[in-house]
């Protein structure tokens, strides 16, 4: 499949400090890509410089297969960004969504298309068109404003925390229209969000950015803390309730330590002896389904630390796991990585 | 006392018989502020515009200039421009001095700084994120520019009844520039100010009411605009 953007030793910096710093990324034409990474990580800059709204401070920008060195007006309009709480024009529903055609001078057969990208969004085009933007709630305000991205039919859809702050019944229906769009239009969507368990449904190519650089793993446990030496070369991390977690490597000093969800087992009883030598005791807080893969994600409060795995529907299933249930989280010491 | 009572009931007899004099002096205010108000906001807004939405160095130092202009007295902006039309002054061969468009000259010049600055705060004052939605929405500068006005036009249709209060409310301006003229340059201001030195209470007091009159209407007209703005 061709790719959509390349982009090649791209460092962007906000007065001196360094906010991005990617040797390379590649995005194919209809690609889904999460983008997660926690706050500050550099995804809205890195968004930001996929929308041609910024220039990267060094590095190149391929889109299309073409360098982009100023992006042209056909370019800019082919990628669009959707923002977390997107703002409203101060103008009625139908003139919001209709505000991109007609500035591309595409107004042919324009109130049907306005109708048709208001049910997109699960609008209903009688009651919402003529409403003014303080008349719409927060969910229908971002559904709103995402009928206006996908009534320009884009070629490449940006969306950034598109459901952080929506009701669940809004957020359904924003994922959905998205995937609407890519499955009629063939969009490629990048999405940055912090959802763990939609972004296991919707795509293999999770890109984690840690401080500005892309990292190969899924930063969703972070394990930050005063890491001592411990025996062999080892590191340990005491939790709050006295337990102690065990990691190998050798990272610089203030580094994180991640550990991939899908590295921790999940154990109702304490694990025999083997290689892996943590073995910490918790409580499960939350747990959720990621329909269509068959997995669910299980996140356990241990010593204060909140620690996701990721199990098959199975084994909740054989092990009758369920919030509340005190289990054992077993994973290596090889297994964290430092970053 | 009588003299006040008298006044009322003398003002609204001129008003209401529509007395030639006192209504040549609303006229007067009339014409001359539209023209003052007109040029203002023509120069003004995109000024105010430029000023609130681009950042560029010295801008702090513009914008404090700007803000400083706005206590600009009516008397000094009246000295400088009758120095500058008088016949002794650089533009003296124009004829401007105690014409209505010299006069206007001097209230483009204090009604300026307030579309300008309350423009740019306007301006500043619209959500960052606008800007952003408007050019991912695929507008060009120009465009994106336009809509973020528009986004603005409460704010900048308040600060354009702002400035009109300003302008029809100054008397030192019309005074010096304008020259008090019956028939010709005479503003309600001015108007009020010589009826009253002269103990005619009665045309003082009916132009009172009638600025009042429009000062209410405007200021109704703006706290309504920052509401929706």
């Amino acid at each position: 499949m061709k790719n959509i953007f390349r982009l090649e030793n791209i460092v962007h910096r906000y007065s001196e400090r360094t906010v991005l710093d990617i040797s390379k990324l590649e995005i194919a034409e209809g690609e889904v890509v999460a983008l997660v990474g926690p706050n500050g990580s550099g995804k809205s800059t890195l968004l930001r410089i996929l929308a041609f709204l910024e220039k990267p401070t060094e590095g190149t920008v391929f889109y299309n297969g073409k360098l982009v060195k100023e992006p042209s007006f056909t370019q800019r309009r082919e990628v669009t960004l959707l923002l977390q709480n997107s703002p409203l024009l101060r103008r009625t529903v139908e003139e919001n969504v209709s505000y991109g055609l007609k500035m591309r001078k595409d107004t042919h057969n324009i109130k049907e298309r306005v109708k048709r990208a208001l049910e997109m969004v699960g609008l209903s085009p009688e009651i919402f068109a003529k409403r003014k933007w303080f008349e719409l709630s927060g969910g229908e305000a971002q559904r709103v404003a995402l009928a206006a991205r996908l009534i320009l039919r884009p070629k490449v859809i940006l969306l950034d925390e598109p459901t952080a702050s929506v009701d669940s019944e809004s957020a359904r229906i924003i994922k959905e229209a998205v995937f609407k769009a890519r499955d009629e239009w063939g969009s490629t969507l990048v999405i940055v969000t912090h959802d763990l368990p939609w972004v296991y449904q919707i795509t293999e190519k999770i890109l984690s950015l840690f401080k500005g650089k892309l990292i190969n793993y899924v930063p969703e446990n972070v394990l930050a803390g005063d890491w001592k030496p411990y025996n062999d070369g080892l590191l340990a991390l005491r939790l709050a309730d006295g337990q102690i977690l065990i990691g190998a490597g050798s990272p610089q000093s203030g580094s994180l330590a991640l550990l991939d969800p899908k590295d921790v087992i999940i154990c109702t009883e304490m694990p025999e002896e083997d290689s892996a030598l943590n073995s910490i005791l918790g409580t499960i807080t939350s747990m959720s389904l990621i329909s269509e893969s068959g997995q669910v994600l299980v996140k356990v409060n241990a010593g204060g630390k909140t620690i996701s795995s990721l199990v098959t529907e199975k084994s909740v299933k054989n092990l009758h796991l369920h919030p509340g249930l005190k289990v054992y989280l077993h994973f290596k010491a090889s297994a964290l990585k430092w970053i | 006392m009588n003299y006040i009572f008298e006044g009322v009931i003398g003002a609204f007899y001129l008003l209401l018989a529509k007395d030639p004099e006192t209504y040549s002096a609303i006229w007067t205010t009339l014409r001359l502020s539209t023209l003052s108000i007109t040029c203002t906001l023509i120069v003004g807004i995109p000024l105010g515009f430029l000023l609130g939405h681009y950042n560029f160095p010295g801008k702090r130092a513009v914008r404090t200039l700007v803000d400083t202009l706005l206590a600009l007295p009516t008397v000094v902006i009246g000295l400088l421009v009758y120095a500058f039309i008088s016949r002794r002054g650089p533009l003296g061969d124009l004829g401007l001095l105690f014409t209505i468009p010299g006069v206007a000259i001097g209230q483009f010049i204090l009604a300026l700084p307030i579309v300008v600055s309350l423009t740019a705060s306007a301006i500043e004052g619209i959500d960052p994120k606008i800007y952003l939605t408007l050019r991912t929405l695929g507008a060009s500068d120009m465009q994106a520019a336009l809509s973020s006005m528009w986004e603005g036009r409460y704010a900048v249709t308040a600060a354009a009844v702002t400035a009109y209060s300003r302008v029809i409310s100054e008397v030192g301006v019309s005074m010096m520039i304008g020259g008090n003229i019956k028939w010709h340059t005479r503003t309600i201001t001015t108007a009020i100010a010589l009826e009253t030195g002269k103990g005619e209470f009665s045309m003082g007091i009916a132009l009172g009411i009638v600025l009042l009159a429009f000062a209410l209407t405007a200021n109704t007209l703006v706290s309504s605009l920052r509401r929706r703005a």
